[in-house]
């Protein structure tokens, strides 16, 4: 009997473990939000932020999870950074306040605490955006999910892609619209470590 | 009807019309009105104010930079013609509304220059008032002369919006040449109605302040060097040149001729910023 007792806490304590919230630390060199607009209606303009930081918890038994995301903003690149003659590249117009305000508004934060799943993986994230100092819901919907152990390092590691949508009048960013759209694709690829 | 309707809204949405036609017409329209209850001096802030509406970027939350310009721009409008109908002119008015403009400088830009380090940020802070002041204090002295007050304020928001959108903005540059322009309507009505025009202080503390806080704001929220908007100080100076001997309706221009050098000398320099000059 006492053997069955210890049997059976053997196989439970790892259930559990498996069971409870596990947080990640997101990889920075991993993890970029990028964005897509469309320009004079013609081409898509992709361009992406080079530094964030955050974490995201997961808890597959109970179904919930949660994420912070704080992303520089004077870290937008859109490749186009050689002034070649001209006043200014994109990427410094994108800095000014005709767009990000960096100089006033140095961060945006993405916080969700609603998660949908399927099965064991997240299928979608709802939070608020705050960005320009306007907060607004905003919903990713995850991709891809992939959970595995790093084939160098052996940590454990989740990640994968999310998509979404915003208007970015919303958020008072009103220059060039309609020339460049008011719609913002956004691109999140993530990665994340458990400590 | 419905075709004329979608191509006012398309023209009205062009950035030419909402930083030249509109606000020239609103600023000449409200100095041909106001004339009758002496506040003309407005027509600087009207013709501001259209190019606002326009452009529609204005709300009260989140109370940024660029919006807490607009903000002190309307109560340098007010105060001015607050001054003008209730008080007499004296040595010390235009140093004082200086000042005051000076420091609310501090309130415009207070976000930003928390983000910089503590000496970067006593410098510009330093700089910012110093010349929000200058320009506030030494435009305020050309009150009596709507020739001089007309092109001051033509040229120092001609000056500050094309320094701006060279330096990178684009909005800023949008406002800077909205309230260059609303001044050119004023010089118009001027030009009609002769020296019974008045400016005040609402013409001269409104046009200095704004441009003052735009020129700084183009620094500040963009990547204007603060060398290239100095030359905007000597306007109010080059406004004071001789004038006398030439006609009446020339006075205006050869005002705007006088304080278009200093302004020219100050696009000149963003320009040659934007292409990698240092100083």
């Amino acid at each position: 009997m006492t053997r069955l007792t210890l049997g059976a806490l053997a196989l439970a304590v790892p259930l559990a473990a498996a069971a409870a919230p596990e947080t990640y630390k997101l990889d920075p060199h991993h993890t970029y939000p990028h964005f897509a607009v469309e320009h004079f209606g013609v081409s898509m303009y992709w361009g992406r932020f080079d530094r964030g930081s955050g974490q995201f918890t997961i808890d597959r038994a109970a179904k919930k999870g949660s994420l912070e995301l704080t992303v520089e903003t004077a870290s937008v690149s859109t490749g186009d950074n050689q002034r070649d003659g001209r006043p200014r590249t994109l990427d410094e117009h994108l800095k000014t306040a005709d767009f990000f305000n960096v100089a006033e508004f140095p961060q945006m934060t993405f916080k969700a605490d609603s998660v949908k799943f399927d099965g064991d993986a997240p299928r979608e994230v709802s939070g608020t955006l705050t960005l320009l100092g306007v907060s607004k819901p905003l919903t990713l919907k995850v991709e891809r999910w992939v959970c595995k152990d790093n084939p160098f390092n052996k940590k454990p590691m989740c990640g994968g892609n999310a998509s979404g949508s915003l208007k970015r009048t919303d958020f008072g960013m009103k220059y060039a619209v309609p020339a460049v759209s008011d719609e913002v694709r956004l691109y999140v690829q993530f990665e994340g470590y458990r400590p | 009807m419905y075709e004329a309707v979608v191509y006012l809204q398309e023209l009205l949405r062009h950035p030419v019309v909402q930083s030249s036609a509109a606000p020239f017409l609103a600023g000449l329209v409200a100095a041909a009105l106001l004339y009758h209850v002496r506040l003309e001096g407005l027509a600087a802030l009207a013709g501001f104010l259209a190019t606002v509406a326009l452009v529609g970027n204005f709300a009260l939350d989140p109370l940024t930079a660029t919006r807490k310009i607009v903000i002190v721009g309307a109560a340098a409008a007010a105060l001015g013609a607050m001054t003008d109908l209730a008080f007499k002119p004296t040595r010390f008015g235009g140093p004082l509304l200086g000042l005051i403009f000076g420091v609310a400088s501090l309130w415009v830009f207070a976000t930003v220059l928390r983000q910089k380090l503590p000496v970067e940020a006593v410098l510009l802070a330093a700089g910012v008032i110093a010349f929000t002041a200058w320009l506030a204090a030494a435009s305020v002295a050309l009150q009596h002369d709507p020739a001089r007050a007309g092109a001051n304020g033509l040229m120092l928001g001609l000056g500050a919006g094309v320094c701006a959108v060279l330096g990178g903005s684009a909005l800023i540059g949008q406002y800077g040449l909205g309230l260059g322009a609303a001044c050119g309507g004023f010089i118009v009505v001027l030009w009609i109605l002769g020296p019974r025009l008045g400016a005040g202080h609402a013409l001269t503390l409104s046009t200095s302040v704004l441009s003052a806080l735009l020129a700084s704001g183009a620094v500040l929220l963009a990547q204007l060097s603060p060398v290239a908007v100095a030359p905007l100080a000597l306007v109010p100076l080059a406004a004071r040149l001789p004038l006398s001997r030439a006609p009446l309706w020339m006075q205006p221009v050869l005002a705007a001729v006088y304080t278009g050098v200093p302004a020219a000398a100050a696009c000149a320099l963003a320009w040659l910023s934007g292409r990698g000059w240092t100083w």
